[in-house]
């Protein structure tokens, strides 16, 4: 009686399963034409928050892309992959949607170590590839012809911005905090070159992404005793980070946090976490309600407000649409899904999207080669308000210190 | 001199939570021969719990910290019930499922609660100067006296009252125990439930400080496994010891070498203690 | 070996033979991960199945395996080939000093031990990141010439074959018949002369060695390594593998890795969710199923017939 029920317990699953891939080969087969594009981001790991702001953008995008008569008189379509933000499975990922889902261009990526893995991948497949939010310099350092970032690098960002920042509002003592990751590593290293150009006291600490106590690295950075201190960790690690330093007396009792990447600040756990030590904590964004660079942005907080029914708070919810907008200009320049011609219609992009004028620079040799860098906001928490502070024309309020 | 002690503090507040997370496997090891892969999953379990009984029911932290308790102990008996009592007598049965155990529940936690990190509320907030020389954040300093009065709580119970004798008496002899009437599923049965609660009391103990993410279960895991073998697989007051000890040395040994070697300490610490002394420092016998 | 079962493995080699030409890249990559993890948990069966020890250190070992033989090839330009021998020799030599530590005490401490050792490896490499690159993973070349996955795929099967027929013949001579002796009855061994520990120390050795050829040959494949080959996650799909299968069969882990990999491909789609269903199905076979489908067939063929 009993081994009865476990075989047709057996038999129930085995079916259950062929079943499963029934209603998947009956899925493809039924699904009209279209152009595919591919997504790859985070969607589970300690940033799968990312990939939920991807995911509003692509629907955004979509919505957009298709109401304006999609691409090459077809539907587009978004195929969204997980990378965990392993490398190694960021690479599998996007071989996958180019070999499998036979993707005519791939777009997304937050995670520099995951897009330098992904772009060896792109280029060895010769499917164009363009970089949203994966910030290092190598990546487009590398002159790949299949490579593009429309999305903040490393040194843009620094010596843009940060270096600015610091210099402008006249902080002295700076110490830098590092996640071991290429992006962490990588801005960590342009920062210190340009403090110590610029003649500022630094220090510096590489710390692991996922700790979670800080009290031992806090401690040291007590005794150098900063005005400002620059937070390179991507993910919740900064949000412990602060709630601790505020504990220990260095935020915002002593010293300022600038903390380089944004989401973290704006992800909803943030002000659960830390708590009021997050009052005048500065992050690095590239959205702001009160800051519309164009008429795209706009028309994107709107649509963002329709669909979601709240404000939209993580910038890369924007970096994403952007990039999709990108991409199916070019694939309508290019008028074919031939790889050559689309790098080429993206070498002459010249686009309004929410965050600028898109313009690829073409000259090789360095990491301005297909790259273009948005503009960027350091905006200051102030009483759970957004206040941008810098640069200094569009600023919304004054540096508080205190 | 004022860095090593803010160590020393540090140790000893992580430590003590170590150690009550750790007394659960030492009671679970102790009693059934079981290493259950999942115990960390208890801890993350409570957390989610008092977090979710605060943030969405509106209970106030001591009411959801009662209710998740309540909640740990029916699913550590369940999971008893369903999954660990047919493994009865092969340790390696118990630990494959177990193992498979905690993969289910971590991805369960991820599909329910999200990849956000989620915290309870804070008993306390602000912070001490300890001694005149660092702060210290008030939240810890609750977290561990409450750590400390639980293992009191928890040893009083086992030296002092009736079933605490019962327990002692089914793990230091099985046989000799249910010949004098006790009945040996029965203890196994509460014993893991119990386990499991003291697994979560550390969770509710330490949430309010390192919010908990689906993933931070095995790493507890480890952990409890660590300080039980050091302070030797069936001594109680073995696990209170070991767990200081392991407190103190990931604290000093990341103020004085690296933090992102935190948890290699431990390791290297189980490494030579099964080499030097099986035993741990307080066991008594191998574990078979 | 009976016939029917020579006649079946015969019939899986050859239609492995002709895989490459019937399937796209696509799947041709999937085929080449799914042997890695024939690989793996065929080496991990030999101590968790034919001598009853569970170690958690197998992927740890493919990990020394994949990073010995990167780094050389990274920092000193040394052939995979014999970076992966290299790999081969340190992981026997770790895992001899390992067992020979832990081995005499048996079960749960080696279960203990072999964690431990697992979390130090995955430590050290996701910290040395000045010489391993930690998360953000070494870039290692092509196992040899230009890359081909129809080139990986053959070097994999050879492997595959090789050492499932090492393991045939192992377990056949009198070695293999200590294996089972010591994993039914310890002490009913040792009383009539086996040598406990030597048995047991030699069937761990021979799987650390054979995870860091799988680790090795699957890091070259794969063009960049990261600290998820020697994590808990690997250890859980090798664990699985063999458990679904059916541990303590030749066939068992063979077929349960392919299972595992296939169903993969087809409950991709659920995404992060995937584990999930991988645990669920494993914890079913390893609840009502304990001898896993092989056992499971084998049985209900014996009862038809």
């Amino acid at each position: 009686m009993k081994r009865n029920w476990l075989k047709g317990f057996f038999v129930l699953s085995v079916s259950v399963l062929m079943l499963f891939s029934g209603a998947l080969i009956f899925q493809s087969w039924a699904a009209e034409e279209t152009i595919k594009i591919g997504v790859v981001g985070p969607r589970t790991g300690t940033a799968a928050a990312t990939g939920k702001a991807f995911q509003e953008g692509i629907e955004l995008a979509l919505d957009r892309i298709n109401k304006a008569g999609g691409v090459l008189g077809k539907k587009l379509e978004v195929i969204f992959e997980d990378t965990a933000g392993d490398p190694a499975k960021a690479a599998s990922a996007i071989e996958k949607l180019i070999t499998h889902d036979k993707v005519v261009m791939v777009v997304g990526e937050s995670h520099s170590s995951a897009a330098l893995a992904e772009i060896d991948v792109a280029n060895r497949l010769k499917v164009p590839f363009i970089i949203a939010e994966a910030w290092h310099d190598d990546i487009t350092k590398k002159n790949y012809k299949y490579v593009f970032r429309a999305g903040p690098c490393n040194s843009g960002v620094v010596n843009g911005y940060i270096l600015g920042f610091i210099k402008d509002y006249g902080f002295k003592k700076v110490a830098i905090v590092a996640e071991n990751t290429d992006w962490g590593l990588g801005i960590k290293e342009l920062a210190e070159k340009g403090l110590k150009k610029a003649g500022i006291t630094y220090t510096s600490l590489v710390t692991e992404r996922k700790s979670q106590d800080h009290y031992a690295e806090l401690n040291k950075i007590k005794k150098f005793g900063p005005d400002l201190i620059l937070a390179f960790v991507y993910g919740f690690g900064v949000h412990y980070f602060i709630a601790q330093a505020n504990e220990v007396g260095i935020v915002p009792q002593t010293a300022l946090i600038l903390e380089g990447a944004g989401p973290p600040s704006l992800w909803p756990e943030f002000w659960k976490t830390v708590g009021d030590a997050g009052n005048l904590e500065l992050f690095v964004s590239r959205m702001h309600p009160a800051v519309t660079f164009t008429k795209v942005a706009k028309e994107f907080r709107e649509a963002y407000k329709k669909k979601f029914h709240k404000p939209p708070t993580d910038y890369k919810s924007r970096s994403i649409f952007d990039v999709l907008l990108i991409a199916a200009d070019a694939l309508n320049r290019a008028g074919s899904t031939n790889p050559d011609k689309i790098v080429e219609a993206l070498e002459n992009t010249n686009l309004t999207v929410s965050s600028g004028v898109v313009r690829f620079g073409t000259t090789k040799g360095t990491y301005a080669y297909h790259q273009w860098q948005p503009p960027m906001l350091i905006i200051q928490w102030q009483d759970r308000k957004q206040v941008v502070v810098y640069p200094k024309d569009v600023a919304t309020g004054k540096l508080r210190k205190q | 001199m004022v860095d090593l002690l803010l160590y020393l503090t540090n140790g000893i507040v992580m430590g003590t939570s170590y150690a009550l997370c750790a007394l659960g496997v030492a009671l679970v090891v102790g009693v059934m021969r079981v290493i259950n892969f999942a115990h960390g999953e208890f801890y993350v379990l409570a957390g989610y719990l008092s977090a979710t009984f605060a943030s969405a029911l509106h209970l106030g932290i001591f009411p959801s910290i009662a209710m998740s308790i309540l909640c740990v102990f029916f699913v550590g008996l369940v999971v008893e019930r369903f999954l660990i009592r047919p493994t009865y007598g092969n340790e390696m049965y118990s630990l494959i499922i177990t193992f498979i155990l905690y993969i289910i529940v971590e991805n369960l936690y991820l599909f329910i609660f999200g990849p956000y990190p989620q915290k309870p509320p804070n008993w306390v907030s602000g912070s001490q100067n300890l001694f005149g020389l660092f702060y210290y954040g008030n939240q810890r300093l609750v977290s561990f006296v409450t750590a400390a009065l639980l293992i009191s709580i928890f040893l009083v119970v086992l030296h002092k009252t009736w079933l605490g004798r019962v327990i002692r008496a089914v793990a230091i002899d099985r046989e000799m125990a249910s010949l004098l009437g006790v009945n040996p599923t029965r203890i196994n049965f509460f014993s893991f439930g119990l386990g499991c609660v003291l697994a979560g009391a550390a969770g509710i103990v330490l949430t309010p400080i390192f919010p908990v993410v689906p993933t931070v279960g095995v790493g507890i895991s480890l952990t409890a496994f660590v300080v039980v073998v050091l302070g030797g697989m069936d001594s109680f007051l073995g696990a209170v010891v070991g767990g200081l000890i392991l407190g103190i040395v990931e604290n000093l040994g990341v103020a004085y070498i690296s933090s992102g070697y935190k948890h290699l300490f431990g390791f290297v610490i189980l490494i030579l203690v099964l080499f030097l002394k099986p035993t741990g420092l307080f066991g008594h016998r191998q574990f078979q | 070996m009976k016939r029917a079962n020579l006649v079946s493995w015969c019939i899986a080699f050859v239609v492995a033979l002709i895989l490459p030409f019937l399937v796209s890249d696509y799947w041709l990559h999937s085929l080449i991960s799914g042997l890695f993890y024939v690989l793996m948990a065929s080496s991990w069966n030999l101590i968790a199945g034919y001598t009853g020890q569970v170690s958690f250190a197998h992927a740890a070992f493919a990990g020394i395996g994949c990073y010995t033989s990167g780094i050389l090839a990274v920092k000193f330009g040394i052939p995979p080939f014999f970076g992966i021998l290299t790999g081969i020799i340190l992981a026997a030599l770790l895992s001899l000093t390992l067992g020979a530590l832990c081995i005499r005490m048996g079960g749960i401490y080696l279960s203990l031990t072999t964690l431990g050792f697992s979390e130090i490896v995955r430590i050290i490499i996701q910290n040395e990141y000045k010489i391993t690159r930690g998360t953000m993973g070494l870039k290692v070349p092509f196992l040899f010439g230009n890359y081909s996955k129809i080139t990986a795929f053959y070097i994999m099967l050879a492997a595959v074959v090789l050492v499932l027929v090492g393991i045939y013949f192992v377990l056949k001579s009198d070695l293999g018949l200590q294996f089972r002796a010591v994993q039914n009855d310890e002490i009913a061994a040792a009383s009539v002369g086996v040598p406990v520990v030597f048995v047991r120390l030699t069937a761990f050795v021979m799987a650390g060695s054979l995870a860091a050829l799988a680790g090795g040959l699957y890091g070259h494949y794969l063009l960049l390594i990261t600290p998820h080959i020697p994590s808990l996650d690997t250890m859980f799909l090798v664990l699985a593998m063999t458990v679904i299968g059916g541990m303590g069969t030749m066939a068992g882990p063979v077929v349960g890795a392919l299972f595992l990999e296939i169903l993969s491909e087809y409950i991709r789609v659920y995404g992060e969710f995937h584990v999930l269903v991988f645990a669920i199905v494993a914890m079913i076979f390893a609840r009502f199923f304990p001898q896993g489908i092989v056992g499971f067939m084998g049985n209900l063929i014996k009862q038809k017939t």
